[in-house]
């Protein structure tokens, strides 16, 4: 395959440009295979030296403008049709990748430079430590293609799981850098090439984008040239076996919060439902930090640790102990905190060591809680969430928080990510690598900005991450606005399609002139990486994912129109059990309070019972009269006046 | 100028010899400076020297080829007063096709010039230089031995030229440009392919009215044709041309003469070829110092030349 016809070029060396160990220009005839990012072989004597082509130079022997301006008697026109083209020169500048043998370095010999071949390209990107023997560990990336040549490029995945380096960062413009793409795409690859010896792995992405990782488990259309790309690289075409999609419920709590909603899809995708334990384990993510001071802490302590999911007792409140497992439950017992102070009158401002004041900014916080993330958290703690402990090998779990609160995705990203952090410590998440896709890095961990609990989360990731085999997938568009250490933790870094504003920020600074164009203007499906293997930046192609695009995705599957409650109800149930019917489900809810029939839909999607129907009407016990339903008590606003924190 | 190297081990084994050793690049402008003179020539066209324009330029036919020669030459020793000059003598034509040069003939030789005193002082030292002897009848003179060494050199270089010239045209029919005169060799005399581009003025052929509208031609014309007085054997047809406007700057800026076979000693044929030379006045050979009256394919003949003599 290689066209080892000869040498393509010769190493020159001037005083003004010399080679060195690192660098070195050689010139080639005017029509040539080179192009920037092509990789060579210089070979002089004993010594190979593997390299890539960063920036190239044209010039002829003119040495002044002034003279073609006299050749052409000033005339334009007349320039270019000299009986003879002046001598020219295409001069290219190559940085070593390696050098055979390592030792001692010297700098590039004066020798005969060669377009590199399919071997060459192996050996210039040290792909021979890890591929093609028994306990490989390469994962196909991408096609680095030159000069007729279309060689297979290959990721370390001791370097990007872990434990070696770990995490992969991808950047680039919208819609031009395909970021998201191939970050399924190569997602797919380490599906289907994660060596046995090396374990199980999972991937948990967060959908922070419309309907941008909505159809991951449905084919796509791929091109002859895909699809001949993919073989070439060793894989299948094909979309992810496992998924499962999560997401939050819309504030009405039976219609989902995703545009994943199509009938046909609904089989993989339920709801993310957590209630007020869930919530509180995290509160301080979502509680301003530097608006909850030491005392505030002692009081969500209390009520985590003696009041939520336990039978507590105090006489002075109520006879009866209190079981508290929802907000609502919780509500009420706030409402027996202030009527027993309000009662007391005088003397009245502490209640077991802690300040009224206080006690209301915590209950202020936890409602605005519950009401900015409505339908992922639940008011009546039945809680519906990610399989903790089993998950399974090559499962993707899809989380939709496109449609959340930026509050709610906070909560979101922290407990999923603790969750999975504390699992993988203790070994029993069910799978030994997990690696989470966070897409628009920069909301989550900005550059600037203050300082919260999830971008400290991320950069504790990307810095610990690999010990546990938790590693981390991102992309943004503009790396510089994302906290450096987060990306510069990345041992693999892609970049796509360049905005040239980005490109002059500091951290392209070792780019060359011609490189940072050629990013500039890369066509999709075309990518730099940077790998801890590869000594200088490689530009590879890589194949559409085999899955169905989002645009594609959302014609072919559009969303469910929103349904009123008993509809949605209706289409729940029959999710489970398509014998139910409209009817029998209607005559069963009518008239029952929408947070029963809520609760006894949570109850039976958790049990997932044999009798579907006769569970559900069972959850919602006996049928109550009108009498009975009261409209729902919501969470008041308190006064500016009662709540010195107030907002 | 440039120096030819790894004669240091030459050197050495000269001094062995008992020569003195030397390292001295003569100055080759000097000795080659031909005594300018006046050698009245026979008008063919017309009765007096006209100034005629030569229309609009126009690129002579592809292939068409460039022929030149360089030469480099170093004073390495000394046997007694009598100096011992090595030099490497090329020549070159570079053929154009398709507006690109290459090169498609060259040839090289390293000679060595001195007395044969000296020649044999040297002895083996010297075995792989082509030995040129110069006999002299009067004492060894440093200063005068030289100018007859480049004088000698010159004679060298010119043979290895004319020698490289008539292989190509034994093996084609393109036309060949040639550096200089062509009146020095029967054989291109006759060649009706072969044109020669003179820069040098030394020798005028017309005095008085036509000496001053022969130095005074605008731009874009020629003289009528003449016959040059013939030095050599070969006759020959001859005119000159302006190259580029001279007016501001000097009588001989840009002015060329060129030489035919008379062959192509007829008005249209000077129109012609005029024409051909006036289109490969560009692109210009700037920076060199003659670039006005250096063709751009002469120019390129003697720089390859010139970077492959180390
Ligand atoms: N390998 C490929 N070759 C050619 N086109 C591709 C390839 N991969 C993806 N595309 C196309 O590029 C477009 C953009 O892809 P993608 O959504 O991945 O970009 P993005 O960088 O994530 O954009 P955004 O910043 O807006 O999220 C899509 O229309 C997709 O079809
Ligand atoms: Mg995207």
């Amino acid at each position: 395959m290689p066209p080892e016809a000869g040498p393509i070029g010769r190493v020159v060396a001037t005083e003004l440009k010399p080679s060195t160990p690192h660098q070195f220009h050689f010139w080639t005839a005017r029509e040539s295979p080179i192009g920037i990012g092509s990789l060579v072989r210089v070979e002089e004597n004993a010594r190979v030296v593997y390299a890539v082509v960063t920036d190239g130079f044209a010039y002829c022997d003119l040495v002044s403008p002034l003279h073609a301006v006299i050749g052409a008697d000033g005339d334009p026109q007349l320039a270019g049709t000299e009986p003879t083209a002046r001598a020219e020169i295409r001069l290219y500048s190559a940085a070593v990748l390696r050098q055979v043998p390592e030792e001692p370095l010297q700098p590039v010999p004066l020798g005969s430079v060669w377009l590199a071949s399919d071997t060459d390209v192996i050996l210039a990107l040290r792909m021979d430590g890890y591929t093609g023997h028994e306990r490989a560990t390469g994962i196909p990336v991408g096609l680095y293609a030159a000069g007729g040549l279309e060689a297979p490029v290959y990721l370390d995945c001791d370097f990007l799981l872990g434990p070696e380096a770990a995490h992969l960062n991808i950047t680039g413009v919208s819609g031009l850098a395909t970021k998201t793409s191939a970050v399924e795409f190569l997602l797919g690859s380490i599906f289907q090439t994660f060596p046995a010896h090396k374990g199980t792995v999972a991937a948990v992405c967060f959908n922070v984008k419309g309907p941008d990782l909505c159809f991951l488990d449905q084919p796509g259309t791929l091109s002859v040239e895909d699809l001949r790309q993919y073989q070439r690289l060793g894989l299948t075409p094909a979309p992810f076996q496992n998924v499962r999609y999560y997401a939050p419920l819309k504030p009405d709590g039976v219609n989902l919060n995703t545009l994943r909603t199509h009938e046909s899809l609904s089989a993989n995708t339920e709801p993310l439902v957590w209630g007020l334990r869930e919530v509180l384990d995290y509160a301080e993510v979502v509680l301003n930090r530097d608006d909850i001071d030491a005392k505030a802490d002692a009081f969500i302590d209390f009520l985590a640790e003696r009041v939520v999911g336990r039978e507590y007792l105090d006489e002075t409140l109520r006879t009866k102990p209190f079981l508290v497992q929802s907000f609502a439950d919780l509500e009420d017992f706030f409402r027996r905190i202030f009527d027993f102070m309000e009662a007391m009158g005088k003397g009245g401002e502490v209640w077991k060591t802690h300040h009224v004041a206080t006690i209301r900014k915590v209950r202020n916080r936890l409602s605005n809680i519950s009401t900015r993330s409505k339908g992922l958290v639940t008011d009546d703690g039945l809680a519906n969430d990610l399989p903790w402990g089993s998950f399974a090998d090559r499962s993707v779990h899809v989380i939709d928080v496109a449609g959340l609160d930026p509050l709610a995705q906070d909560l979101v990203f922290a407990r999923v990510v603790s969750k999975l952090r504390e699992h993988l410590e203790r070994r029993d998440l069910g799978v030994d690598h997990v690696i989470v896709f966070v897409d628009e890095l920069n909301k989550y961990a900005p550059a600037d900005g203050p300082d919260t609990y999830v971008r400290k989360m991320l950069l504790d990731l990307s810095e610990r991450g690999r010990y546990l085999g938790l590693v981390l997938f991102s992309a943004q568009q503009f790396r510089s606005q994302v906290q450096r250490r987060v990306v510069g933790n990345a041992g693999t870094g892609i970049y796509g399609r360049m905005d040239m504003d980005e490109l002059a920020t500091g951290g392209y600074a070792t780019i060359s002139p011609a490189t940072k164009i050629k990013l500039a203007t890369l066509p999709k499906g075309e990518l730099m990486l940077r790998h801890p293997h590869f000594t200088q930046p490689i530009f590879v192609k890589f194949p559409r994912p085999a899955v169905l695009n989002s645009r594609e995705g959302i014609e072919r599957f559009p969303p469910a129109a929103e349904l009123p409650f008993t509809d949605a109800v209706v289409r729940h149930l029959r999710q489970f059990d398509r014998r139910i019917s409209g009817e029998m489900v209607r005559a069963l809810i009518d008239g029952r309070r929408e947070e029963d029939v809520r609760r006894a839909l949570a109850a039976t999607r958790r049990e997932r019972p044999a009798d579907v129907y006769a569970y559900f009407a069972a959850c919602l016990g006996r049928r109550m009269t009108s009498e009975a339903v009261s409209p729902r008590r919501g969470i008041p606003a308190l006064s500016q006046a009662d709540d010195p924190y107030g907002r | 100028m440039e120096v030819l190297v790894n004669l240091n081990s030459i050197r050495s084994a000269l001094a062995g010899r008992g020569l003195t050793v030397a390292s001295m690049i003569p100055d080759a402008g000097g000795s080659r400076m031909e005594k300018a003179s006046i050698q009245l020539a026979r008008l063919v066209e017309g009765i007096s020297l006209q100034s005629i324009p030569v229309g609009p330029v126009q690129a002579p036919p592809e292939p068409i080829a460039f022929l030149d020669g360089v030469q480099r030459s170093e004073v390495i020793a000394y046997a007694g007063a009598s100096p011992i000059v090595v030099a490497e003598i090329a020549a070159a034509v570079r053929e154009r096709r398709d507006r690109r040069l290459h090169t498609v003939l060259e040839d090289r030789r390293r000679v060595v010039l001195a007395r044969p005193g000296a020649l044999d002082a040297a002895g083996e030292t010297l075995a792989d230089f082509h030995r040129v002897p110069l006999e002299s009848e009067e004492a060894p003179h440093p200063i005068r031995d030289l100018v007859h060494a480049i004088q000698a050199l010159d004679r060298a270089r010119g043979a290895l030229v004319l020698d490289v010239g008539y292989r190509y045209r034994s093996r084609s029919d393109a036309w060949l440009v040639v550096d200089g005169a062509l009146s020095e060799s029967p054989c291109w005399a006759g060649d009706p392919r072969v044109v020669g581009v003179s820069k040098s003025h030394s020798i005028l052929p017309f005095d008085g009215q036509d000496l001053e509208r022969y130095l005074r031609l605008p731009a874009g014309y020629r003289s009528s044709i003449y016959e040059p007085h013939t030095r050599a054997l070969a006759p020959v047809r001859a005119w000159a041309l302006r190259l580029w406007p001279w007016e501001g700057k000097d009588l001989l800026h840009g002015l060329v003469r060129i030489e035919v076979a008379p062959a192509h000693g007829s008005t249209q044929s000077a129109d012609a070829i005029s024409r051909w030379i006036l289109a490969e006045r560009t692109p210009v050979s700037a920076p060199d110092r003659r670039w006005d009256r250096l063709l751009y394919g002469i120019h390129s003949v003697e720089q390859y030349l010139r970077s492959r003599t180390a």
